[in-house]
């Protein structure tokens, strides 16, 4: 089976979580047999092929099915990077408008992308908006690229890869599966941009099947996005350790409760703040570390350090994948206070790295994980007392501790990467 | 007659390293050593070397009638000799020629003043200290960091009895209308007060090279015709003390040679000393020279020369730089009570005024400023590096 796989996060190139659920997922599907070409967002046209699994960590950038690309390091533009040269790419349209592809097989499609979905599309793709600018030139790449690729099916993962996805769908009439690892409204809080809205509502109800990340994901994609109930499955994130069994550290004398995420609203860094003073009001000596940057930060940090707490709360800034790591490794709790999260594989990361975990009931890693306490992102006084009863009863947190580390073994990326080929099966049938 | 009082800070902070969250608990050294070794060489060669030589031929050319002042900090004292022992020697050679008065600060450089008086004495007392060591020379005048002011400090520093004359800036603030030209007493007359004339004063350290500002290209004709056209409001006969203070580095570094400020200061200089009516003169002599009685100034709340605010914002007005500094001070307290004789040196240097300055986010021009003289690319990091310190001696006491 060969899976066309549209993605913008990759490691190295990590945003958030995608990346990493990315990598985890197409190395489990290399090996159970499945080849993975891959299209990121670089500069340069180039696809990366997975056929064995540890080429999942180093994927091989091919210029098309028999030529290897040489030229290193490639050049990307994920979502704040230098904008691609225009004048490389031609039209959407005009790439379309060459018609199907008439050696195409037999269309497995289930049901066609309409001509005005593929117009609106394009013209959404053609406003100024920088990042939109991005999405189609992108898209561009994809499409010129697929020509020179073999594939079985297209399996898009969100929505900035969702258009090129539905204009493969449409050109090579190829089934194509639309993973929702977040949507707007996460993002967002609430309503976000209307087009990435649009996008996501086109990509998930034009996809031959849609896979959230969670119940929870599913739930907002059928009450916002209308995805009929027999399209959409949950499959849920997984953890592949890389390492055997990490070593605690210990760097300070009192616990050590982290947070760790993009600085962002939807990650609740400020109900993280909250519980900080709280516990420290209390007079528990806890050393909160804040692990991550992002657009909140500046106001994180002086909101922090009015409360006067000396260097109670820290702030570590962008961290590298080994500080991430490292990070894990001298916590003993790890918060994840997200207000709307639908998965958060850093739990589950967490645990590999034996934190106890406090996560709110609005993510989908509370739905699978049975060894934390999972409260409601609001429920700031719970939240307290949670920490307040670790960090002063030594025994319990230890026994948490692992607990964790057994259950964080269940969940591989194997079962996961079953159940999407399954619905590869399903489609292709 | 109209004296003129020319001042300079002359100051280099020990610039923390970039000292991330996870050097905690490492050997890693808190000082950046090299790039302090690095800005003190080239700011050596933009300035200390060459407007130390400019000034020493001035005065000797004047035979003596040229008279300058500086307040040299413990901190660059330091470097000097072990970045650049030979701007320490020429510091001591300008000493020699006799025109040149040194005055007295903090060691460090700090907001002591604000946050912990007995600091701030043991500061003071280890600046005069270091000056009578080095220079063999017994202060009279103080400034305080940044021309920082208010009551309360002229009440401490009777502590120092030596000290009778202390440096002030002459804000709109404090002089209400009045003219920053005639000194005044403090509010207990305890010591006399000589004001910073901060528009001559900035119009050679900020905004001489600025081609924005109306008067550029200034020439050293139109600035000494300005400092001439002073008297005419004096019709009593009362001496007039035009205090011109600023950082020695506007000589090379803050303007560079490029702007021609050496040929303008050189120029202003010559022109000044042709003058029969005007005299320079030390900030100690203003005393002897004054030919009425001073009014009184009260200054309740501190003024400072720093941004266009002259108060304290440029150090303590947001809550990082609040809570690094009450952070240090506490830190510092309690090694002294303790007595960490390796620790106190150190939190001593983390207490001198730039570690906030870099923290500051004030917006608009000053902001600019703040950017131009921070080793690092954001104020956020600035925090950060210098809460991690702080974390990782928080750390290595308690074990």
């Amino acid at each position: 089976m060969r899976v066309l796989m549209l993605t913008w996060e990759y490691p190295p190139f990590i945003v958030g979580g995608l990346g990493m659920a990315c990598y985890g997922l197409f190395k489990a599907l290399a090996e159970l047999g499945v080849t993975i070409k891959m299209i990121l967002p670089t500069k340069d046209e180039v696809f990366f092929e997975i056929s064995k699994p540890e080429e999942a960590d180093y994927p091989v950038a091919k210029k098309d099915d028999n030529n290897r690309y040489q030229e290193e390091p490639l050049k990307f533009f994920p979502y704040l990077y230098v904008a691609p040269e225009e004048t490389t790419y031609a039209s959407i349209g005009k790439i379309l408008s060459t018609g199907p592809n008439e050696e195409a097989v037999k269309s497995k499609v289930s049901s066609e992308v309409p001509h005005e979905v593929v117009q609106r599309l394009t013209f959404i793709l053609s406003q100024g908006n920088h990042l939109l600018h991005k999405v189609s030139l992108y898209s561009n790449n994809v499409l010129k690229l697929a020509e020179k690729i073999n594939f079985d099916l297209i399996h898009a993962h969100d929505w900035l890869t969702y258009p090129a996805g539905l204009f493969l769908k449409k050109k090579f009439k190829k089934p194509m599966v639309a993973h929702l690892h977040a949507t707007e409204f996460d993002r967002a809080l609430g309503y976000g941009h209307p087009v990435i809205h649009e996008i996501e509502y086109i990509g998930l109800n034009y996809a031959d099947r849609a896979i959230a990340v969670s119940h929870y994901t599913k739930s907002i994609a059928i009450e916002h996005y209308k995805v009929s109930e027999d399209r959409i499955r949950v499959v849920h994130n997984a953890f592949t350790a890389k390492t055997a069994q990490p070593r605690k550290i210990k760097k300070f004398k009192e616990p050590v409760v982290l947070f760790l995420g993009r600085l962002t609203p939807q990650k609740g860094p400020k109900i993280f703040l909250e519980i900080a003073k709280k516990v420290l009001e209390q007079g528990v000596r806890v050393r909160f570390v804040i692990a991550g940057a992002g657009e909140m930060e500046r106001e994180l940090m002086l909101e922090a350090s009015s409360l006067g707490i000396g260097t109670y709360i820290m702030f570590t800034g962008f961290l590298t994948r080994e500080e991430v790591e490292e990070a894990l490794s001298m916590s003993d709790i790890l918060v994840m206070p997200s207000v709307s999260e639908p998965f958060g594989i850093v739990a589950l990361e967490a645990m590999h790295f034996g934190c106890a975990i406090i996560i709110s009931k609005q993510s989908g890693a509370s739905e699978v994980i049975e060894n934390a306490y999972k409260v409601d992102f609001w429920d700031v006084d719970k939240m307290v007392a949670s920490i307040i009863e670790l960090a002063t009863n030594q025994d319990r947190l230890r026994e948490l501790q692992g607990k964790v580390r057994e259950e964080v073994k269940n969940f591989t990326w194997r079962k996961p990467a079953e159940e999407i080929i399954k619905i590869y099966r399903e489609i292709l049938a | 007659m109209l004296y003129i009082i020319f001042y300079f800070q002359v100051h280099q902070p020990f610039r923390v390293a970039r000292y991330s969250f996870f050097d905690i608990g490492s050997t890693r050294s808190y000082f950046d050593e090299e790039l302090n070794r690095f800005i003190f060489n080239k700011v050596s060669e933009k300035c200390y070397l060459p407007t130390n030589n400019l000034f020493r031929e001035l005065i000797l050319f004047s035979e003596g009638r040229f008279k300058i002042s500086y307040s040299i900090t413990g901190t660059f004292l330091e470097q000097a000799k072990m970045y650049r022992p030979e701007v320490y020697e020429s510091f001591q050679e300008l000493l020699k020629t006799g025109g040149v008065e040194l005055i007295a600060e903090t060691y460090y450089h700090s907001l002591a003043s604000i946050f912990d008086l007995d600091e701030f004495i043991e500061q003071v007392a280890a600046h005069l200290e270091i000056i009578e060591e080095e220079f063999g020379y017994v202060p009279r005048v103080f400034r305080n960091t940044e021309l920082i002011y208010f009551d309360k400090l002229s009440d401490v520093l009777l502590n120092f009895p030596q000290i009778k004359t202390i440096l002030i800036e002459g804000a709109d603030r404090i002089l209400m209308g009045d003219s920053p030209l005639y000194p005044r007493f403090s509010y207990n007359h305890a010591h006399l007060l000589l004001l910073k004339h901060y528009k001559l004063s900035d119009d050679i350290a900020f905004r001489f090279s600025d081609r924005g500002w109306a008067e550029y290209p200034l020439t050293a004709e139109r600035y000494v015709q300005w400092i001439k056209a002073l008297t005419l409001g004096e019709t009593e006969g009362r001496n007039l003390y035009l205090g011109l203070f600023m950082d020695y580095e506007t000589f090379g570094e803050h303007q560079w040679k490029e702007t021609g400020i050496f040929e303008f200061i050189k120029r202003v200089i010559e022109l000044l000393l042709q003058e029969v009516d005007i005299r320079f003169i030390f900030p100690s002599e203003a005393y002897q020279t004054l030919n009425y009685t001073p009014k009184g100034l009260s200054v309740p709340t501190p003024t400072s020369w720093a941004d266009t605010e002259r108060d304290l914002s440029a150090w303590l007005s947001n809550p990082l730089q609040w809570n690094a500094m009450k952070t240090v001070f506490e830190f510092l307290r309690k090694a002294k009570e303790r007595n960490l004789t390796w620790l106190i040196p150190i939190l001593k240097k983390l207490t001198t005024s730039d570690h906030f300055y870099y923290m500051c986010i004030k917006y608009f021009q000053d902001g600019d400023v703040h950017k131009y003289f921070s080793p690092y690319d954001l104020p956020e990091n600035a925090y950060r590096y210098f809460i991690n310190i702080l974390t990782d001696i928080e750390a290595k006491t308690e074990a």
